[in-house]
Protein backbone atom coordinates (compact mmCIF):
# COMPACT_ATOMS: atom_id res chain seq x y z
CA UNK A 1 0.00 0.00 0.00
CA UNK A 2 1.71 3.18 -1.29
CA UNK A 3 1.44 6.48 0.32
CA UNK A 4 1.90 8.26 -2.22
CA UNK A 5 -2.42 9.92 -2.78
CA UNK A 6 -4.98 10.04 -4.89
CA UNK A 7 -5.82 13.19 -7.04
CA UNK A 8 -8.95 15.34 -5.85
CA UNK A 9 -10.54 17.93 -9.12
CA UNK A 10 -12.28 20.19 -8.26
CA UNK A 11 -14.10 20.75 -11.17
CA UNK A 12 -15.91 23.84 -10.47
CA UNK A 13 -12.50 25.72 -10.42
CA UNK A 14 -10.58 23.07 -12.59
CA UNK A 15 -8.19 22.72 -9.50
CA UNK A 16 -6.53 19.30 -8.44
CA UNK A 17 -5.36 18.87 -5.06
CA UNK A 18 -2.63 16.42 -4.32
CA UNK A 19 -1.74 15.37 -0.79
CA UNK A 20 -2.81 19.67 -0.08
CA UNK A 21 -1.03 20.72 -3.12
CA UNK A 22 -2.05 22.01 -6.92
CA UNK A 23 -1.17 20.18 -9.45
CA UNK A 24 -1.94 20.18 -13.20
CA UNK A 25 -1.26 18.40 -16.33
CA UNK A 26 1.10 19.85 -18.71
CA UNK A 27 1.78 17.50 -21.92
CA UNK A 28 5.14 17.08 -23.31
CA UNK A 29 5.36 20.37 -25.81
CA UNK A 30 4.62 22.58 -22.83
CA UNK A 31 7.54 20.55 -20.79
CA UNK A 32 10.16 20.56 -23.65
CA UNK A 33 9.46 23.66 -24.69
CA UNK A 34 10.40 25.38 -21.91
CA UNK A 35 13.10 23.20 -21.43
CA UNK A 36 14.62 23.97 -24.48
CA UNK A 37 14.18 27.89 -23.55
CA UNK A 38 15.80 27.94 -20.50
CA UNK A 39 18.58 26.41 -22.58
CA UNK A 40 18.83 29.24 -24.97
CA UNK A 41 19.24 31.91 -22.66
CA UNK A 42 22.43 32.65 -22.43
CA UNK A 43 22.78 35.09 -19.44
CA UNK A 44 21.91 32.21 -16.58
CA UNK A 45 22.22 28.94 -15.66
CA UNK A 46 19.23 27.44 -16.71
CA UNK A 47 19.97 24.12 -15.89
CA UNK A 48 20.98 24.83 -12.25
CA UNK A 49 17.58 26.63 -11.87
CA UNK A 50 15.96 23.46 -13.07
CA UNK A 51 17.73 21.53 -10.43
CA UNK A 52 17.83 24.02 -7.39
CA UNK A 53 13.67 24.33 -8.37
CA UNK A 54 12.94 20.62 -8.65
CA UNK A 55 14.95 19.77 -5.02
CA UNK A 56 13.31 22.74 -3.31
CA UNK A 57 9.53 21.65 -4.61
CA UNK A 58 10.38 17.63 -3.79
CA UNK A 59 11.91 18.16 -0.99
CA UNK A 60 9.36 20.04 0.73
CA UNK A 61 6.38 18.34 -0.79
CA UNK A 62 7.94 14.55 -0.24
CA UNK A 63 8.42 15.35 3.79
CA UNK A 64 5.18 16.26 3.99
CA UNK A 65 3.69 13.20 2.32
CA UNK A 66 6.70 11.48 4.67
CA UNK A 67 4.92 13.03 7.74
CA UNK A 68 1.36 11.80 7.39
CA UNK A 69 2.59 8.60 6.69
CA UNK A 70 0.39 6.21 9.56
CA UNK A 71 3.28 4.82 10.37
CA UNK A 72 7.42 5.40 10.30
CA UNK A 73 9.17 4.29 7.46
CA UNK A 74 12.82 3.20 6.67
CA UNK A 75 14.82 5.01 4.31
CA UNK A 76 14.64 2.43 1.96
CA UNK A 77 11.06 2.29 2.31
CA UNK A 78 10.66 6.01 1.88
CA UNK A 79 12.93 5.74 -1.06
CA UNK A 80 10.56 3.19 -2.79
CA UNK A 81 7.79 5.36 -2.44
CA UNK A 82 9.86 8.08 -3.74
CA UNK A 83 10.13 5.87 -7.03
CA UNK A 84 5.95 5.29 -7.07
CA UNK A 85 5.40 8.73 -6.75
CA UNK A 86 7.96 9.75 -9.98
CA UNK A 87 6.02 6.65 -11.71
CA UNK A 88 2.15 8.15 -10.39
CA UNK A 89 3.05 11.05 -11.92
CA UNK A 90 4.34 10.01 -15.20
CA UNK A 91 7.83 11.00 -15.15
CA UNK A 92 8.67 7.04 -15.69
CA UNK A 93 11.16 4.71 -13.97
CA UNK A 94 13.66 5.32 -11.47
CA UNK A 95 15.65 2.78 -8.91
CA UNK A 96 16.68 4.81 -5.85
CA UNK A 97 17.51 1.64 -4.11
CA UNK A 98 21.03 2.23 -4.02
CA UNK A 99 20.77 5.20 -2.09
CA UNK A 100 22.35 6.34 1.36
CA UNK A 101 22.54 9.02 3.76
CA UNK A 102 26.15 9.49 2.00
CA UNK A 103 24.64 9.56 -1.23
CA UNK A 104 25.21 7.01 -4.34
CA UNK A 105 24.01 6.29 -7.59
CA UNK A 106 20.04 6.23 -8.92
CA UNK A 107 19.17 4.56 -12.16
CA UNK A 108 16.52 5.76 -14.70
CA UNK A 109 14.70 3.07 -16.38
CA UNK A 110 12.30 5.14 -18.53
CA UNK A 111 12.41 8.98 -18.93
CA UNK A 112 9.61 10.91 -19.71
CA UNK A 113 12.22 13.43 -20.67
CA UNK A 114 13.91 11.43 -22.92
CA UNK A 115 10.94 9.88 -24.37
CA UNK A 116 9.25 13.52 -24.88
CA UNK A 117 12.19 15.25 -26.17
CA UNK A 118 12.80 12.69 -28.81
CA UNK A 119 8.91 12.67 -29.86
CA UNK A 120 9.43 16.64 -30.18
CA UNK A 121 13.14 17.30 -31.10
CA UNK A 122 14.67 14.31 -32.26
CA UNK A 123 17.98 13.15 -30.64
CA UNK A 124 20.13 15.17 -29.28
CA UNK A 125 23.99 14.59 -27.56
CA UNK A 126 23.68 15.95 -24.29
CA UNK A 127 21.91 14.57 -21.67
CA UNK A 128 18.29 15.75 -20.92
CA UNK A 129 16.95 14.66 -17.73
CA UNK A 130 17.74 17.72 -15.16
CA UNK A 131 14.48 17.65 -13.58
CA UNK A 132 14.94 14.27 -12.38
CA UNK A 133 18.53 15.50 -10.86
CA UNK A 134 16.63 18.02 -8.88
CA UNK A 135 13.99 15.22 -8.34
CA UNK A 136 16.26 13.16 -6.60
CA UNK A 137 18.61 15.85 -4.68
CA UNK A 138 14.84 16.35 -3.24
CA UNK A 139 14.12 13.36 -2.13
CA UNK A 140 17.22 12.10 -0.91
CA UNK A 141 17.29 15.51 0.97
CA UNK A 142 13.35 14.70 2.74
CA UNK A 143 14.46 11.01 3.26
CA UNK A 144 17.97 11.85 5.46
CA UNK A 145 16.38 15.10 7.33
CA UNK A 146 18.78 17.27 5.23
CA UNK A 147 18.56 20.35 3.28
CA UNK A 148 18.12 19.20 -0.36
CA UNK A 149 21.21 21.52 -1.07
CA UNK A 150 22.99 18.82 0.47
CA UNK A 151 23.66 17.25 -2.50
CA UNK A 152 25.35 17.31 -6.19
CA UNK A 153 22.87 15.19 -8.72
CA UNK A 154 24.46 14.90 -11.63
CA UNK A 155 23.35 12.46 -14.67
CA UNK A 156 26.40 10.65 -16.01
CA UNK A 157 24.38 8.42 -18.01
CA UNK A 158 21.47 8.99 -20.77
CA UNK A 159 18.92 7.30 -22.75
CA UNK A 160 19.02 10.08 -24.40
CA UNK A 161 22.93 9.31 -25.51
CA UNK A 162 21.65 5.91 -26.18
CA UNK A 163 22.91 4.05 -23.36
CA UNK A 164 20.96 1.33 -21.57
CA UNK A 165 19.72 3.89 -18.55
CA UNK A 166 20.12 6.53 -17.01
CA UNK A 167 22.66 6.91 -14.35
CA UNK A 168 22.49 9.88 -11.44
CA UNK A 169 25.45 9.72 -9.27
CA UNK A 170 24.77 11.27 -6.00
CA UNK A 171 27.29 13.20 -3.88
CA UNK A 172 27.36 15.05 -0.72
CA UNK A 173 28.70 18.78 -1.61
CA UNK A 174 31.80 19.69 0.24
CA UNK A 175 30.05 22.05 2.81
CA UNK A 176 27.35 19.20 2.74
CA UNK A 177 27.77 18.03 6.61
CA UNK B 1 -25.47 26.76 -28.25
CA UNK B 2 -25.86 22.99 -27.83
CA UNK B 3 -22.81 22.32 -25.16
CA UNK B 4 -22.81 21.15 -22.13
CA UNK B 5 -19.60 22.29 -20.27
CA UNK B 6 -20.44 20.53 -16.84
CA UNK B 7 -21.04 17.32 -18.58
CA UNK B 8 -18.30 17.95 -20.70
CA UNK B 9 -15.77 18.32 -17.94
CA UNK B 10 -17.10 15.58 -16.00
CA UNK B 11 -16.74 13.24 -19.06
CA UNK B 12 -13.48 14.72 -19.39
CA UNK B 13 -11.86 14.41 -16.35
CA UNK B 14 -13.45 10.83 -15.86
CA UNK B 15 -11.28 9.71 -18.64
CA UNK B 16 -8.23 7.06 -17.38
CA UNK B 17 -5.13 8.99 -17.26
CA UNK B 18 -2.92 6.76 -15.43
CA UNK B 19 1.06 5.88 -15.81
CA UNK B 20 1.68 2.90 -17.60
CA UNK B 21 4.33 0.41 -16.08
CA UNK B 22 7.26 2.76 -17.41
CA UNK B 23 5.46 5.45 -15.96
CA UNK B 24 4.62 7.57 -18.69
CA UNK B 25 1.40 9.12 -19.02
CA UNK B 26 0.26 8.92 -22.53
CA UNK B 27 -3.00 10.75 -23.69
CA UNK B 28 -4.62 12.42 -26.56
CA UNK B 29 -1.87 12.22 -28.75
CA UNK B 30 0.55 13.54 -26.32
CA UNK B 31 2.89 12.37 -23.36
CA UNK B 32 1.31 13.76 -20.36
CA UNK B 33 2.96 14.46 -16.81
CA UNK B 34 1.57 16.04 -13.44
CA UNK B 35 3.35 18.86 -11.75
CA UNK B 36 2.77 20.80 -8.69
CA UNK B 37 1.76 24.65 -9.96
CA UNK B 38 4.34 26.07 -7.67
CA UNK B 39 7.30 24.49 -9.46
CA UNK B 40 6.05 25.74 -12.56
CA UNK B 41 6.06 29.16 -10.92
CA UNK B 42 9.14 28.87 -9.50
CA UNK B 43 11.37 28.00 -12.32
CA UNK B 44 9.57 30.55 -14.15
CA UNK B 45 9.24 33.47 -12.11
CA UNK B 46 12.63 32.75 -10.96
CA UNK B 47 14.15 32.45 -15.02
CA UNK B 48 12.66 35.75 -16.33
CA UNK B 49 13.59 37.73 -12.64
CA UNK B 50 17.43 36.70 -13.35
CA UNK B 51 17.38 38.30 -16.71
CA UNK B 52 17.30 41.49 -18.43
CA UNK B 53 14.05 42.74 -19.33
CA UNK B 54 14.66 42.45 -23.32
CA UNK B 55 16.13 38.49 -22.55
CA UNK B 56 12.59 38.29 -20.08
CA UNK B 57 10.17 39.09 -22.96
CA UNK B 58 12.04 36.84 -25.47
CA UNK B 59 11.73 34.30 -22.64
CA UNK B 60 7.66 35.24 -22.32
CA UNK B 61 7.49 34.84 -26.07
CA UNK B 62 9.22 31.63 -26.12
CA UNK B 63 6.98 30.38 -23.36
CA UNK B 64 3.58 31.21 -25.29
CA UNK B 65 5.56 29.94 -28.20
CA UNK B 66 5.56 26.40 -26.58
CA UNK B 67 2.02 26.75 -24.70
CA UNK B 68 0.49 27.41 -28.17
CA UNK B 69 2.16 23.99 -29.47
CA UNK B 70 0.92 22.47 -26.47
CA UNK B 71 -2.35 23.68 -26.95
CA UNK B 72 -2.54 22.95 -30.52
CA UNK B 73 -1.81 19.56 -30.49
CA UNK B 74 -3.18 18.91 -27.34
CA UNK B 75 -6.76 19.89 -28.47
CA UNK B 76 -6.01 18.76 -31.77
CA UNK B 77 -5.28 15.35 -30.13
CA UNK B 78 -8.66 15.24 -27.98
CA UNK B 79 -11.23 16.53 -30.79
CA UNK B 80 -10.13 13.37 -33.07
CA UNK B 81 -10.00 10.93 -29.92
CA UNK B 82 -12.54 8.15 -30.15
CA UNK B 83 -14.24 9.65 -26.54
CA UNK B 84 -14.52 13.09 -27.84
CA UNK B 85 -16.00 11.22 -31.23
CA UNK B 86 -18.70 9.25 -28.74
CA UNK B 87 -19.21 11.62 -25.83
CA UNK B 88 -18.31 14.80 -26.98
CA UNK B 89 -18.98 15.05 -30.52
CA UNK B 90 -22.78 14.82 -30.63
CA UNK B 91 -23.11 18.06 -28.43
CA UNK B 92 -21.26 19.90 -31.37
CA UNK B 93 -23.82 21.40 -34.21
CA UNK B 94 -21.58 24.64 -35.09
CA UNK B 95 -17.36 25.55 -35.09
CA UNK B 96 -18.79 28.04 -31.97
CA UNK B 97 -20.13 25.33 -30.03
CA UNK B 98 -16.55 23.79 -30.59
CA UNK B 99 -14.33 26.52 -29.03
CA UNK B 100 -16.59 26.53 -25.91
CA UNK B 101 -16.21 22.64 -25.30
CA UNK B 102 -12.24 23.05 -26.39
CA UNK B 103 -12.76 25.57 -23.43
CA UNK B 104 -14.78 23.24 -21.30
CA UNK B 105 -12.06 20.32 -22.26
CA UNK B 106 -8.96 22.47 -20.62
CA UNK B 107 -10.87 22.64 -17.43
CA UNK B 108 -9.94 19.78 -16.90
CA UNK B 109 -6.23 20.05 -16.43
CA UNK B 110 -6.12 21.42 -13.31
CA UNK B 111 -4.84 25.36 -14.66
CA UNK B 112 -7.59 27.40 -13.17
CA UNK B 113 -10.97 27.70 -14.72
CA UNK B 114 -11.26 29.49 -18.05
CA UNK B 115 -14.36 30.83 -19.52
CA UNK B 116 -15.91 32.62 -22.79
CA UNK B 117 -16.66 36.09 -22.24
CA UNK B 118 -17.10 37.12 -26.13
CA UNK B 119 -16.60 35.19 -29.16
CA UNK B 120 -16.89 36.34 -32.86
CA UNK B 121 -17.42 33.34 -35.18
CA UNK B 122 -14.16 33.25 -37.14
CA UNK B 123 -12.86 37.00 -35.68
CA UNK B 124 -11.96 37.36 -32.19
CA UNK B 125 -12.46 35.15 -28.93
CA UNK B 126 -12.36 36.64 -25.45
CA UNK B 127 -11.65 34.64 -22.22
CA UNK B 128 -11.29 35.08 -18.73
CA UNK B 129 -9.64 32.89 -15.84
CA UNK B 130 -10.32 34.44 -12.03
CA UNK B 131 -8.10 31.57 -10.15
CA UNK B 132 -5.03 31.18 -12.18
CA UNK B 133 -2.49 29.99 -9.79
CA UNK B 134 0.52 32.33 -10.65
CA UNK B 135 -0.89 35.72 -10.67
CA UNK B 136 -0.95 35.48 -6.63
CA UNK B 137 1.92 34.12 -6.58
CA UNK B 138 3.69 36.95 -8.41
CA UNK B 139 2.20 39.22 -6.32
CA UNK B 140 3.06 37.50 -3.17
CA UNK B 141 6.67 37.13 -4.17
CA UNK B 142 7.45 40.39 -6.85
CA UNK B 143 4.96 42.79 -6.32
CA UNK B 144 2.96 44.04 -8.98
CA UNK B 145 3.97 43.04 -12.62
CA UNK B 146 4.32 45.15 -16.10
CA UNK B 147 3.03 42.77 -18.12
CA UNK B 148 0.37 39.51 -17.85
CA UNK B 149 2.32 36.14 -16.50
CA UNK B 150 -0.75 33.71 -17.46
CA UNK B 151 1.21 32.47 -20.67
CA UNK B 152 -1.22 29.13 -20.56
CA UNK B 153 -4.09 30.27 -21.19
CA UNK B 154 -3.05 33.30 -23.20
CA UNK B 155 -1.42 31.11 -26.04
CA UNK B 156 -4.76 28.75 -25.19
CA UNK B 157 -6.86 31.43 -26.04
CA UNK B 158 -5.39 31.51 -29.43
CA UNK B 159 -4.83 27.34 -29.94
CA UNK B 160 -9.05 27.40 -29.96
CA UNK B 161 -9.16 29.76 -32.91
CA UNK B 162 -6.28 28.28 -34.53
CA UNK B 163 -8.15 25.02 -34.57
CA UNK B 164 -11.21 26.01 -35.27
CA UNK B 165 -11.50 28.48 -37.90
CA UNK B 166 -7.62 28.32 -39.47
CA UNK B 167 -6.39 25.91 -41.46
CA UNK B 168 -6.88 22.46 -41.12
CA UNK B 169 -4.83 20.72 -38.68
CA UNK B 170 -1.51 20.86 -38.58
CA UNK B 171 -1.21 24.12 -40.85
CA UNK B 172 -3.37 26.60 -38.86
CA UNK B 173 -1.43 27.31 -35.72
CA UNK B 174 -0.30 30.63 -35.59
CA UNK B 175 -3.35 32.44 -37.31
CA UNK B 176 -4.56 33.86 -34.00
CA UNK B 177 -2.38 35.40 -31.55
CA UNK B 178 -3.56 36.14 -27.89
CA UNK B 179 -2.76 39.19 -25.75
CA UNK B 180 -3.39 39.21 -22.22
CA UNK B 181 -5.08 42.45 -21.66
CA UNK B 182 -5.65 42.39 -18.07
CA UNK B 183 -4.24 39.86 -15.38
CA UNK B 184 -4.34 39.87 -11.58
CA UNK B 185 -0.56 40.17 -11.42
CA UNK B 186 -0.82 43.61 -12.56
CA UNK B 187 -3.43 44.23 -10.22
CA UNK B 188 -6.48 43.64 -12.46
CA UNK B 189 -9.25 42.01 -10.62
CA UNK B 190 -9.51 38.95 -13.05
CA UNK B 191 -7.21 37.78 -15.88
CA UNK B 192 -8.29 38.52 -19.73
CA UNK B 193 -7.19 37.17 -23.04
CA UNK B 194 -8.03 38.43 -26.16
CA UNK B 195 -7.39 36.06 -29.40
CA UNK B 196 -7.48 37.87 -33.01
CA UNK B 197 -6.16 36.85 -36.55
CA UNK B 198 -2.35 37.55 -36.52
CA UNK B 199 -1.51 40.86 -37.83
CA UNK B 200 1.93 40.90 -39.26
CA UNK B 201 3.99 44.08 -37.87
Amino acid sequence: MTIVPSLKFDSEHNIIEFDGALISLHCHHYNCGLLKTIEEISQIDGHAVIVETAAEQFFRSFRELLSKASKEMSPDQALQEASELYRFMGFGRLDLTELTARGGIAYGYSSYYVTSWLAKYGRRDTPVCYFTCGFIAGIVGAVFDVAPQTYDVKERQCMMLRHKRCEFVVTKKPNGD
Amino acid sequence: MAIDSRKIIELASGLPMASDEKGMIAAFGVYVVMNYNEFFFKLVSRIITMVDDAEAQAVEQKLYDAVLECGYHTFQGARSSMDWRDLILPMIKTPEDEIHALVAFTNMLGIGYIEVEELIPGKRLVTTVRNAYDPGRYLEEYGPQPRGRCYMFNACTASYMDLVYAAPYPNGMGTFTSKEVMCRSMGNPTCRFVAEIHQLT
